[in-house]
């Protein structure tokens, strides 16, 4: 990597600036995961059935059924927005795509009754993802608004569907779904192998690129050329399909779509993005810290129940978990910004 | 020099509401041309070249670009006509790199089926981008530097390379001197120039009236919406510009 400029002068001081601004954001993310490495070594010292395969195994599926949302929250955030629907996404396409295969059952084999049930799914997602985008490009509404209004209907329309139950009762599924190699299941595979994709195209791909650079200017964007609202648009589309995927993944592993299942899940993917340092205000993040912050809030809710915390003090230690990273990044933004 | 202008108005006006931003501007631009544009706070400027650049359209009149009508629908449009604009403090996103900066909406793929992915060539982005800055005449901190980790200077060096490097026909400079120290502003100056020399048209915007003066060639002056007076830089005077200008004299 050579730089060819005539201007010699100015190439030796940067070099060593340019890498302290790297250090930096690789302490963040190193910080992330020694916290991470920490609890899980606190968490198996308690009680050392923690460090069983199975126990492992059941941590990578938690993660796997955030993931998704944590990552589709990263995208929107990045941009400059916010989704609060996709927890509701969650649940109206679980309860529909139980609905469609509740109907199917018995009439199709499994593995073609799951295709279709993820293709449902999916759909419904990028359903509630287009009318997100419409509101917000089209009606030029806030994203917090417009995706409170998803939200709150979407939510409302899945207990609607499904009556206030749970839809559907197929066993063969659930019984799939703890089947796997080591400590992965292949429904967490199924599901990392999409988070993985999703994370390289935010950070290498012109479309995460355009992402970024919206979020860090919109007026930069437009005025470089870019679609802003058309992009802007494809990210909540693009949110309500992986929260699609995420109601199916749910489907899979109780047998059913219920219209409560991840009800807070917008909260905690929200969560997983400011613990991974991701900017509210757009422009700033990198995915390796959602994961990261992911993993970290799966740890904690998981390993609550080895030290014997009644799960009913889950959301409050999330609650304190948000607070010190977001403390953090308050200090670290004054101290390296002034 | 050709008898076309590389860029021509006809009775454009723009209204936001019921504010008349601009009524009836016409004006010529010819190739290796510095046009000054001046005027008051309000008088119409950023709307003007808003309009050229595409950011908005005018609710009437025509823009041609070498002699042919043209219609923008984005900004993307103007600047596949070859025509690149600094806009005033807002032109570069401070979170991406110099390199994403300049190559933003133009970036490089990579080759083969992963840049046919959508896969970007950053290493290559990063490295051409400081080729070009340094081509015209900019030199700017090497390393995979944030925007933000600039300094004001720098930043509208960046910025003003941006748009030196990618125009083919009109550059459009609003406030490229604000901000910055005597010995920056003549090296904007000094960019211009050989902007000029290149055969390029440049639409300089400023308040700084002495910079005006000693880099344009002619001088056009907007107040309230409309041109009031269109002139080669020789006729002025600091004193009769500021007139002009204010319209407290003729």
């Amino acid at each position: 990597m050579s730089v060819q400029s005539p201007a010699g002068a100015t190439q030796a001081t940067p070099v060593k600036k340019g890498s302290s601004v790297g250090a930096l954001l690789t302490n963040q993310l190193t910080i992330l995961l020694l916290v991470f490495i920490a609890l899980f070594f606190y968490f198996g010292s308690q009680n050392s059935r923690f460090f069983l395969t199975g126990e492992i195994s059941s941590l990578v599926v938690d993660f796997s059924g955030l993931v998704l949302l944590a990552i589709a929250e990263t995208y929107v955030i990045v941009s400059g927005g916010i989704d609060l629907s996709v927890g509701s996404t969650v649940a109206i396409s679980g309860v529909i795509g139980a609905e469609v295969m509740n109907h199917y059952q018995g009439h199709m084999g499994q593995a073609p009754l799951l295709l279709l049930g993820t293709l449902i799914c999916a759909l419904v997602g990028v359903l509630v993802g287009a009318i997100n985008a419409f509101l917000i490009s089209v009606m030029k509404m806030v994203p917090f608004v417009a995706t409170l209004i998803t939200l709150s209907a979407g939510a409302g329309y899945a207990l609607v569907v499904s009556g206030g139950g749970d839809i559907g009762n197929n066993q063969p599924a659930i019984i799939w779904s703890s089947t796997g190699w080591w400590i992965f299941t292949w429904l967490s595979l199924i599901v990392l192998t999409v988070a993985v994709i999703t994370c390289i195209v935010l950070h290498f791909t012109r479309y995460g690129r355009y992402t970024f650079a919206i979020g860090s200017n919109d007026f930069a964007a437009r005025a470089a050329g870019i679609n802003v609202k058309r992009h802007i648009a494809t990210i909540y589309v693009l949110s309500g399909f992986l929260s699609g995927l995420v109601g199916m993944f749910w489907f899979i592993r109780i047998g059913s779509g219920s219209p409560t299942t991840d009800a807070t899940a917008n909260l905690e993917a929200i969560a997983c993005v400011v613990i991974g340092g991701v900017s509210l205000t757009g422009g700033i993040g990198n995915v390796i810290g959602t994961l990261l912050g992911c993993a970290i809030l799966t740890i904690v809710t998981d390993g609550l129940v080895f030290i014997n915390v009644p799960p009913t003090w889950n959301q409050v230690v999330v609650g304190a978990i948000i607070a010190i990273a977001a403390g953090l990044q308050v200090l670290r933004g004054t101290r390296s910004r002034r | 020099m050709s008898n076309v202008p590389l860029l021509e108005l006809r009775n454009i006006s723009k209204s936001y509401g019921s504010v008349q931003a601009l009524t009836d501007v016409s004006f010529k631009a010819h190739a290796g041309e510095v046009i000054g544009l001046v005027g008051d706070n309000g008088a119409g400027k950023s709307t003007l070249i808003k309009v050229i650049s595409g950011v908005h359209a005018p609710d009437k009149g025509e823009l041609l670009v070498n002699g042919e009508a043209r219609h923008w629908k984005s900004p993307h449009d103007s600047m596949e006509a070859g025509i690149e604009t600094l806009y005033q403090d807002s032109g570069l996103a401070p979170h991406l790199t110099i390199g994403s900066n300049i190559f933003l909406g133009r970036e490089l793929r990579r080759s083969g089926p992963l840049g046919r992915l959508g896969f970007l060539d950053q290493r290559s982005m990063e490295r051409k981008a400081l080729e070009e800055l340094d081509k015209v005449g900019i030199s700017v901190p090497a390393g995979r530097k944030t925007v933000s980790d600039l300094s004001g200077g720098q930043r509208q060096a960046v910025a003003i390379g941006r748009a030196v490097m990618w125009a083919k026909n009109v550059i459009i400079l609003d406030e490229p001197t604000n901000h910055l120290g005597a010995r920056q502003s003549q090296e904007v100056l000094n960019v211009i120039r050989a902007a000029r020399e290149q055969g390029l048209c440049v639409l300089f915007i400023s308040h700084t009236l002495p910079h005006v003066l000693e880099v344009c060639d002619r001088i056009v002056v907007l107040r309230l919406g409309s041109i009031v007076r269109d002139d080669p830089t020789s006729t002025y005077t600091v004193e009769s510009l500021l007139g002009t200008i204010t319209g407290l004299t003729k």
